[in-house]
């Protein structure tokens, strides 16, 4: 009767079974070195109410970097009917560039960092922003 | 499909599983000793690179375990020559492609992985003539692009996992592709029997380009 690999005629040889519990014991190894840093979060996400907005009608000014391959701050807060200008600095490059809101229809090409998106939020939620490919992605909060 | 006879195939006659372990082992080494002399003063060096120098290591495993057992032949009919030649340009230009592409970005992702994918491709495809050649040239081309891109395009959507699902992916078409080498060749008795050095210079070789690529080597902007 065949009991598997532990019967008499094994189909797996017990040198290969040594062989395979080794690179288990390898491989597990590794993981274990690696993955103890795998909750690491490397998207350095922080809430930052980067805004300089008066109640004289001036645009409420947000300037977007890029820290660890996303937008930087990748949470801001505006306010309700008060207009929003976005610039994107030097540090962003590529597809990036392109900017867009969705639920506010905003989507432009901002060359250069004095290039600005300007749009008045006059709904209050949270709104996603992101590039023009989806990839470089944050949070708008209009409160 | 007859899996018994293909493990017994694998640990008895073509080492398989030892081919494998050397493999392994040699990469771990190497990593090892590298951390330990200086990789670890790098800031955020495991969560950096870790999970990608890891899958990457396993993929290189697995990669010259299949060029090892193509070897050991070294003549195929076109069709399966065909095969190999895709599979192998394939899977080594998507792999490299794909976590070279985490850390450096889509230019040199792509060009790692292209010259992986091609020169994978070429010398495992060449088993059968210009066509193994041909498609091996034309798997690593696409693969190596292909990869680069999808790692740059899930940086920010959950990249650490799809480089876990990348990879066992690869791992179940590799099986695949040493089962079908293993069905072609039944008759067949082995040709060549390449020594450990084969396994121990490559892995070697791959692990330390792939380490001073990702962590010392060029990058494009997004990644600096």
């Amino acid at each position: 009767m065949d009991n598997g690999i532990w019967s008499k005629e094994r189909i797996i040889p017990m040198k290969s079974i040594y062989y395979i519990m080794m690179i288990i014991l390898i491989v597990g190894i590794a993981g274990f070195f690696v993955f103890g840093g795998f909750g690491a979060n490397e998207t350095g996400n922080a809430i930052n109410n980067n805004t300089d907005g008066n109640a004289n009608g001036q645009a409420q000014k947000i300037v977007l970097g890029i820290k660890n391959y996303n937008y930087y701050p990748n949470t801001i807060t505006v306010k309700s009917g008060e207009p929003v200008r976005i610039y994107l600095d030097e540090s962003v490059v590529g597809c990036y560039r392109g900017f867009t809101i969705k639920d506010f229809g905003i989507a432009k090409y901002l060359k250069t960092p004095s290039d600005y998106v300007e749009f008045t939020p006059n709904k209050k939620g949270t709104f996603r922003f992101a590039c023009s490919m989806g990839m470089g992605t944050g949070t708008l909060i209009v409160e | 499909m007859n899996l018994k006879g293909f493990l017994k195939y694998a640990s008895e006659e073509e080492n398989l599983f030892k081919t494998l372990f050397i493999s392994l082992l040699t990469s771990f080494a190497t990593l090892a000793l590298f951390y330990f002399i200086g990789l670890k003063d790098i800031e955020n060096f495991i969560p950096k690179y870790g999970i990608y120098l890891l899958f990457a290591v396993l993929g290189y495993a697995l990669i010259l375990l299949s060029a090892r057992h193509v070897r050991t032949y070294r003549e195929f009919a076109c069709m399966s020559g065909m095969m190999i030649g895709m599979t192998i340009g394939m899977i080594a230009g998507f792999l490299g492609g794909f976590y070279i592409g985490s850390t450096n970005g889509m230019f040199w992702g792509s060009v790692f992985g292209m010259a992986i994918g091609i020169l994978f491709g070429i010398w495992n495809g060449k088993c059968c003539g210009i066509m193994g050649v041909m498609e091996g040239i034309m798997a690593g081309f696409m693969g190596g692009l292909m990869g680069a891109m999808t790692a740059v395009m899930t940086l920010n959507d959950n990249i650490r996992y799809m480089a876990v699902i990348v990879f066992a992916i690869s791992s179940i078409i590799l099986f695949g592709l040493n089962y079908m080498i293993y069905n072609e060749t039944r008759e067949v008795q082995s040709k060549n029997k390449e020594s450990d050095f084969f396994i121990i210079f490559w892995s070697l070789l791959l692990t330390v380009i792939t380490i001073w690529i990702m962590v010392f080597g060029p990058r494009s902007a997004l990644f600096q």
